[in-house]
């Protein structure tokens, strides 16, 4: 054992790094999952589109404020525009012109749509964006690396992967905690989260809750999709592996469960991580191994409540 | 305050109100009292605009509110406490009472005024007041689904089957509690289902009785 940390604690260490900066992508998209399920109780496969058009919009925003002869720091600034954009413009056209007709629908047919969706903005994606790769690292090479301290070794890693992305990952999972506990505004999307007619009986208007909701959880995974922009080479399928990794942290984590999700992808992400480093080849399995493992033992997921009582 | 014309619905496509009229006079007390599956609770969620009306006018304090959407009828001073309580677990029962009126937008100074008004009708929500609505008893439940009702229900409060499965001691605490909401808030009407008459007997001015979503007999309740 102790051999094996001699030769490769370097390796599990960047590993580790690696995992952390990854989760922080996919709680992103996991969390915004997670809440729009909450709230409309519509799987949204397309939930990935988002993902993936945040991304492609971060790079083209970022290109072109490059070729504006932006400073370098407006890199940054652009990530967050891109994914404001595509949150706010998508969310409620989506919403309103989609989900909406569907609600009462049953789920395969919810499932369905969405899954339409996905195809028709993952289509729409190669129309506008080409196949071929697209990147935008601008802010990578803005922040530098810093050196991480790992047992015996140390670590040079970029700082926007390890510490910027978890960062804004914990900003995120804080923000949101506060937001929905402390203002009216987010107890009033908890209380249609739990039961729609009784919040309706309270005076919620339900349907304004789903489109600011929607909204949100589109701008959430536009989010994660700029931010994934400068580490990555944008390509066609980025959604499709992403929308299926939020998956397996939803249903892991359990469904409504914000901190559990956090949790969750952080374990995902760092599972995966350690397989593409030692085992490459179980890199596809291993988030769905951790997550049949958990839901064998709790079908309610890591975090999930078991309904409580009602009398 | 309320009143009912003729009111037809249908769930999943099966008649379950067949042209209920009834009426609420303010500050009225009045019972709706049927076997389970008669339409109490749909005559309720009728008057919510929880479901769509087939035929019928749901009238609320002089205006046809048939077609006003169901999240609008706080504002007509509607309180509405559903069967199963349906109180939001994750909340404090001081939020549970709260929200109601925070998303009408009343000021704080009448919010406060009206949860202290609750308080004092019903002490036992204050010493519940930071415990989670997830942790209490069906009991106490039902007396926050009750005060939760009150801090919207200028006009009415709608409670449906309150004494549903409740311990025999806290049926008779919900039942004073009752009583004593005419002199509590005089303003306010009360209509209540229940499929036991007897409970309410003493309660109310008016009964109903509703038979396969039809209402089979109304009178004063001395003749009942």
């Amino acid at each position: 054992m102790g051999d094996w940390f001699e030769q490769n604690g370097a390796l599990l260490g960047l590993a580790l790094l690696d995992g952390i900066a990854s989760a922080a992508l996919i709680f992103m998209v996991a969390v915004g999952l997670n809440l729009v399920f909450g709230v409309l109780r519509v799987l949204n496969v397309a939930h990935g589109s988002l993902f993936a058009i945040g991304a492609y919009a971060a790079a083209s925003i970022g290109l072109f404020f490059t070729s504006a002869g932006l400073p370098a720091w407006a890199s940054l600034p652009a990530l967050l525009l891109a994914a404001m954009i595509v949150g706010l413009v998508l969310g409620p056209l989506i919403e309103r012109l989609l989900l909406r007709r569907i609600y009462s629908e049953e789920p395969v047919l919810q499932l369905l749509v969405t899954f339409a969706l996905f195809m028709i903005l993952e289509d729409a994606q190669k129309l506008v964006w080409g196949v071929q790769p697209v990147s935008f690292s601008a802010p990578v090479s803005l922040m530098g690396t810093v050196d991480v301290p790992f047992g015996a070794d140390v670590i040079p890693y970029n700082t926007y992967q390890v510490i910027l992305l978890p960062a804004i990952a914990v900003a995120t999972l804080i923000g949101l905690a506060l937001f929905l506990r402390r203002t009216l505004t987010g107890r009033v999307i908890l209380a249609v989260t739990t039961d729609r007619e009784a919040a309706t009986a309270m005076g919620i208007d339900a349907r304004k809750v789903y489109l600011l909701t929607f909204t949100f959880g589109a701008m959430l995974a536009a989010l994660g999709g700029a931010l994934s922009t400068p580490t990555a080479s944008l390509v066609p399928g980025i959604g499709a592996s992403t929308i299926v990794l939020s998956f397996a942290v939803v249903a892991t984590a359990g469904l409504g469960q914000i901190e559990g999700a956090a949790l969750t992808a952080l374990m995902i992400g760092i599972g995966r991580s350690i397989a593409v480093t030692f085992q490459p080849e179980l890199e596809v399995v291993v988030p769905y191994l951790i997550m049949v493992a958990v839901l064998l033992v709790r079908p309610q997921g890591l975090f999930g409540v078991v309904e409580t009582r009602r009398v | 305050m309320l009143e009912l014309q003729s009111v037809v619905a249908d769930i999943a496509g099966a008649p379950v109100l067949r042209g209920v009229s009834l009426v609420l006079p303010p500050g009225g007390r009045v019972a709706l009292i049927g076997r389970n599956g008669a339409g109490k609770t749909t005559t309720l969620r009728a008057v919510m605009g929880l479901l769509p009306l087939r035929g019928g006018r749901v009238m609320i304090a002089g205006e046809d509110a048939t077609a006003l959407p169901a999240h609008h009828r706080t504002r007509l001073g509607i309180g509405y406490a559903p069967e199963e309580r349906r109180l939001f677990g994750l909340f404090s029962v001081r939020q549970n009472l709260l929200l109601p009126a925070e998303v009408l937008r009343l000021p704080k100074a009448e919010i406060t005024r009206r949860l202290d008004a609750v308080f004092t009708f019903l002490p036992e929500l204050a010493t519940l007041a930071d415990r989670r609505a997830a942790g209490l008893s069906g009991g106490q439940g039902k007396m926050v689904a009750l005060g939760r009702a009150l801090m919207v229900g200028t006009r009415a409060v709608l409670l449906d089957e309150p004494f549903q499965g409740l311990a025999p001691a806290l049926a008779l605490r919900y039942a004073e509690a009752l009583r004593g909401l005419h002199a509590s808030f005089p303003d306010v009407a009360l209509l209540v289902t229940e499929s036991n008459p007897s409970l309410l007997t003493p309660l109310v001015d008016q009964t109903y009785v509703i038979e396969r979503g039809e209402i089979a007999h109304d009178g004063a309740m001395a003749s009942a």
